[in-house]
């Protein structure tokens, strides 16, 4: 199969070759429809997500249930989350002991790495008003510069990641696990 | 361009200082408008005060844009006559019959009917205006000479030369004047014969000659709460002369007014009012709810809602982790245990570092908890199983004592093999209410040997000698922070952001330090925030040189903020190797690492 592809695009493929009529009636019922093949083949669907980004990979898995399950693999998000940065500093089964102990790869991207990638979207409230009037103001009082409303502004969201955005999704990675323990339900 | 003089210039003026102030402001003169050097600001600021008003109100805005003004080129008067003819609109608080809303359109034109009315509009717009409240000793609006400027307009030659100048000015003008854009100029049909004033002015009518010069002027908050602002400082005065009753009253006042403000400011004021109260009535602010742990409880929210304490963890950690490279058996002294949510982050740094982790020892220190719980035991445990997890061999032992003092460098097992860092957030500035006890608590510090003792601290001095400075300080410095509570909420944090519960507690949890900052004395004030200097002061005698918190530090507190902050208002500075965290401009946490010398 094409590399280039990506899983959505098959898909569809597979989607219009079911749906037209198959130009060779003479084939065999299981070459009708090529989608069924991959839908079927959990290792197959395996080596596609293998190739495929972040966004491609969470849609992949709202498709069917067989492919939700394929795509929670933690191997597959393993990937995405290290393929911007080769080297963090440790090896590459000491991260993956630590992550998987901490909540996993999956759970590392949807909660930190996203919202890392993507620059903040700021607030209507936060900005205050910035006429040379209220600069004499503000100066004077914080609590009293009139908040103006801004519109929120939509910045550009990159979707590599570094050393450093990584460092700091694992820190916060281990806060939530901590803050997730439970004392009053440890094994007595 | 012509250049049209009107009002007093330099003529006028009598000494030559008054002269700058005095001339027309070149750049604006360029664009056909007339506006003094020296009313710049008070023109700046009528036009965000109309602004305000027009912008509040859409009924209004639609008026202005469609009536037709004569002569805005003198910026200041014409502002001031529309704010004025805006009050009655405002005064009658909405319903608005067509009359009063037509008279607007009439009313603009007024001001520049006969010099006789002119200078009575203006008087009464001064009033009306709410002149009065100095700011720092300047008056909020100031006004040129009535006569000056009413001897501009009483020629029509004059202002029919001026009409077809608007057009340009107008245009010109816009970009720098938001009603310039809005206004549309005036193409008087006919042009005004020479002679009479009033006849030239077919739009002139006079509907309301003497508008009540005693208005309230409701939309302006920002003056409500300058006049707040100035009411807690005056009652902190009197608290510091001993003029109880004085103080008395002016909480009461300071109290309603702050109940009419909105937002941060209502918040904040409501809080100093209260501690203000106490101080007056000299109630303990003892609460015996406010065990230890409730204390935790509301710091919890506290960090929640806002970057900072997660500042101050993130960098201390990274000074810690830097100062920890190589070393095999590593152990840390946390004198602010509480939630132990520092260590996490840390631990998983040493657990995913080249070479894995070291033997890490932990010691926290908390306070003695009133509730039968241990916390400290719990904490221990929770980061125990933390450690187990990701495999760091790890090691807990907790402390409780009543104050830092207490300690003694014997009581901490320190072994040959380990290194050892010190950690304190907002911890060590509760010490300065007893005489040498801090210097103390550094000596036991330089006791332990450490390679690294972290301090994160408040960056305000709220320990000052007189009470009014003090109260100065944190009414600015909560005021900032409240502010920036405010925009917090926002964050995408993980995917959780601030509920309104956690932002509630956080607020009540700087209450609290509201209230000891203003309404405690002696040893019940703790919140004895000190500045940066004055700590690098206090370290540096006390044998301590600052180790610089490297640029993994700050990239790392940038992240942060982008991820958690609610605003883009927090900024992270550095400072002779001290990374600070603040509002806007105003610097509110300061972490800094040291060194034995």
């Amino acid at each position: 199969m094409k590399r280039s592809l990506s899983v959505n695009e098959y898909h569809n493929n597979g989607l219009k070759i079911k749906k037209s009529k198959t130009n060779n009636p003479a084939e065999p019922e299981s070459d009708s429809g090529s989608a069924e093949v991959v839908l079927n083949d959990d290792n197959l669907l395996y080596e596609i997500l293998k190739r495929v980004e972040a966004r491609t990979l969470g849609t992949a898995s709202c498709v069917s249930k067989k492919w939700h399950e394929t795509a929670q693999d933690e191997r597959l998000w393993e990937v995405i989350c290290t393929q911007h940065s080769s080297n963090i500093g440790c090896s590459i089964n000491q991260l993956r002991s630590v992550v998987l102990a901490l909540g996993g790869f999956r759970c590392l991207h949807s909660h930190y790495l996203l919202p890392l990638s993507k620059p903040f979207v700021s607030f209507p409230t936060s900005s205050s008003s910035s006429t040379v009037a209220a600069a004499t103001y503000t100066s004077a009082w914080p609590c009293l510069s009139p908040r103006a409303v801004a519109p929120a502004k939509a910045t550009a969201a990159k979707s590599r990641w570094g050393k450093d955005e990584i460092q700091l999704s694992l820190s916060l990675l281990s806060i939530r696990y901590f803050e997730k323990l439970d004392y009053n339900k440890r094994n007595l | 361009m012509k250049k049209h003089t009107l009002g007093c210039s330099s003529s006028t003026s009598n000494s030559k200082g008054k002269k700058i102030y005095d001339q027309d402001d070149e750049l604006l003169a360029v664009l056909g408008y007339n506006v003094k050097s020296g009313d710049m600001v008070d023109v700046a600021s009528k036009i965000e005060h109309l602004e305000g008003v027009l912008n509040n109100d859409d009924g209004l805005s639609q008026y202005a844009s469609d009536t037709n003004h004569l002569n805005p080129s003198d910026l200041n008067s014409w502002l001031e006559s529309m704010i004025s003819e805006l009050n009655p609109m405002m005064g009658s608080g909405g319903d608005q019959d067509l009359g009063a809303v037509a008279g607007i359109n009439n009313g603009m034109v007024k001001g520049w009917s006969t010099p006789e009315n002119l200078a009575g509009e203006m008087e009464v717009g001064e009033k009306s205006c709410g002149s009065g409240y100095p700011l720092g000793g300047k008056g909020v609006f100031e006004f040129v000479e009535g006569s000056g400027v009413v001897n501009g307009w009483s020629t029509p030659e004059k202002l029919a030369g001026i009409s077809p100048e608007m057009e340009v000015g107008g245009s010109g003008g816009g970009s720098g004047y938001p009603f310039a854009k809005r206004v549309k100029l005036c193409t008087s049909p006919d042009p005004p014969p020479s002679g009479s004033g009033s006849s030239a002015y077919p739009e002139i009518q006079n509907p309301n000659p003497n508008p009540n010069p005693n208005q309230i002027v409701i939309v302006d908050s920002q003056e409500n709460g300058i006049r707040l602002v100035h009411t807690l400082m005056a009652c902190a005065e009197a608290v510091e002369g001993n003029n109880m009753l004085l103080a008395e009253n002016l909480v009461k006042q300071a109290g309603m007014l702050a109940v009419a403000q909105a937002g941060a400011m209502r918040k904040v004021a409501t809080y100093f009012a209260e501690a203000l109260a106490r101080r007056i009535y000299k109630l303990s602010p003892e609460n015996p709810q406010d065990t230890p742990a409730f204390q935790d409880f509301l710091e919890m929210h506290f960090y929640e809602t806002c970057p900072y304490i997660k500042f101050a963890h993130f960098t201390a950690n990274q000074a810690i982790l830097e100062s920890f490279v190589g070393k095999k058996k590593v152990h840390v002294i946390d004198f602010s245990m509480k939630q132990g949510m520092q260590w996490p982050a840390l631990m998983q740094a040493l657990a995913l570092r080249p070479g894995g982790p070291p033997v890490f020892r932990l010691t926290g220190i908390g306070l003695p908890s009133n509730d039968g719980k241990d916390h400290l035991q719990e904490v221990g445990w929770k980061l125990a199983q933390l450690a187990d997890t990701i495999n760091v061999e790890f090691e807990y032992r907790g402390f409780v004592a009543n104050s830092l003092a207490d300690l003694e460098p014997g009581m901490f097992d320190l072994r040959d093999d380990e290194v050892v860092a010190v950690n304190s957030v907002f911890e060590l500035h509760r010490l300065l209410g007893r005489p040498m006890a801090v210097e103390k608590v550094l000596d036991v510090v330089k006791g332990l040997k450490p390679v690294i003792l972290t301090v994160v601290e408040q960056e305000a001095n709220h320990n000052g000698l007189v009470f009014l400075d003090r109260f100065t300080e944190s009414l600015h410095y909560y005021s900032t922070l409240f502010d920036s509570l405010e925009s917090s909420g926002g964050g995408s944090g993980g995917g959780e952001g601030a509920s309104e519960q956690d932002k509630i507690m956080s607020e009540v949890y700087l209450g609290k330090q509201i209230c000891n900052v203003v309404a405690c004395e002696g040893m019940d004030r703790v919140e004895r925030h000190e500045t940066l200097t004055q700590w690098k002061t206090r370290l540096d005698s006390a044998g301590f040189e600052a180790v610089h918190l490297g640029s993994n530090a700050f990239k790392q507190a940038s992240m942060l903020l982008a991820l958690f902050a609610g605003g883009d208002g927090y900024r992270v500075e550095e400072n002779n190797g001290c990374l600070m965290l603040g509002w806007h401009t105003r610097p509110l946490i300061t972490t800094s690492a040291w060194k034995l010398k």
